[in-house]
């Protein structure tokens, strides 16, 4: 085996184990917490960045009660929640760090 | 439907006939079916899959380890909230509970609400408690379950009893809403959308939630897709 084709598959076998290593560590990451293996196929929100959505609507609810009504996931960071405050809906957007992106009526 | 049975007993010794009338009322929206928006869902470790839970397999895997999976044990969990410590909050499509605590914490537990058609939602309050609270059956389950008709009068208290250790009424100011978050004979059913609309916990956790909470307590039910509202 020349020089030249020893390097050829030297290179080509630490390529192949670096995107081994990759895929694994990606398969990694993907796994949940113990404590998040539990969902529904219907992806709502948190239950706490909803109602940080409700409490930004608040201010402007006039006294009524304010209540999430549904939400869904935007992207992997954000989600969208529908909040009604005693008739009046509004749109929230929220990230996963609680901090309120938009909230404007519907 | 517990929920309806328990409130029966009571309002059956009072023998008023508009109670009566609303008791049925509400067995209808407990016995009704509650919401069957989403198939829960468990990670597979093994795997590496999120799999079905329903209720077979999830009686399976209580035979199997003797308790529910993980995520529906009781657990101190990140909560960021302005809501007081002691609020109540459920999330009915993922089946859990948080009592909200100080410092941006709260704990979460593993519930098991109604199944398909009609969730509630809202906000209400904690109106009373109960330890091992009676249970009786209505008369329609009393009319073809010979199990159930021997508890017709009403079914005392105790470890057998299908509303568990524990009850916590839920009010509308002053008004029962006839929903209650209760213990349970069927352990496995938590992280499940099984009977009705009541809430129901793992008696170790009722009677864990029951011994931190004040009446009164605020109770904050989110429930997507839900047809009936209470207290907004």
């Amino acid at each position: 085996m020349s020089t030249t084709k020893l390097n050829a598959y030297s290179i080509a076998r630490c390529a192949f184990v670096v995107a081994g290593v990759s895929l694994l560590g990606g398969c990694q990451s993907s796994t949940p917490e113990p404590q998040n293996m539990a969902r529904t196929s219907l992806q709502t929100a948190p239950a706490d960045l909803q109602l940080i959505c409700a409490n930004a609507v608040v201010a402007q609810a006039s006294g009524a009660r304010v209540l999430p009504m549904s939400s869904r996931q935007l992207d992997a960071t954000t989600y969208a929640v529908d909040v009604d405050a005693g008739g009046r809906k509004f749109n929230c957007v929220v990230d996963s760090s609680g901090s309120v992106k938009s909230v404007q009526p519907a | 439907m517990t929920m309806i049975r328990d409130s029966l007993e009571t309002e059956v010794k009072r023998g008023g006939t508009r109670k009566i009338g609303l008791i049925v009322l509400a067995a209808g929206l407990c016995l009704g079916p509650l919401a069957a928006l989403a198939a829960t869902q468990i990670y597979d470790a093994r795997t590496k899959k999120w799999v079905d839970y329903d209720k077979r397999k999830a009686r399976q895997y209580f035979a199997r380890n003797k308790q529910v999976p993980e995520a529906f044990r009781r657990q101190v969990v990140t909560f960021r909230t302005a809501e007081p410590p002691g609020t109540i909050i459920i999330d009915g499509n993922q089946h859990f509970l948080y009592l909200v605590q100080p410092g941006g914490q709260a704990i979460r537990y593993g519930i098991g609400v109604g199944r398909e058609g009609f969730g509630w939602a809202g906000i209400v309050r904690v109106g009373r408690t109960a330890e091992w609270p009676t249970w009786t059956p209505p008369a329609e389950m009393v009319a073809r379950d010979p199990n159930a008709a021997k508890w017709a009068a009403g079914m005392p208290g105790g470890p057998d009893n299908p509303l568990g250790a524990r009850a916590l009424y839920l009010y509308e100011g002053e008004n029962d809403t006839i929903y209650r978050i209760h213990g349970t004979v069927e352990p496995w059913t938590i992280g499940l959308d099984v009977s009705s609309g009541c809430i129901r916990m793992n008696n170790d956790d009722i009677v864990d939630l029951h011994s931190r909470v004040e009446i009164g307590a605020k109770v904050i039910v989110l429930m997507q897709g839900a047809a009936l509202y209470k207290g907004v």
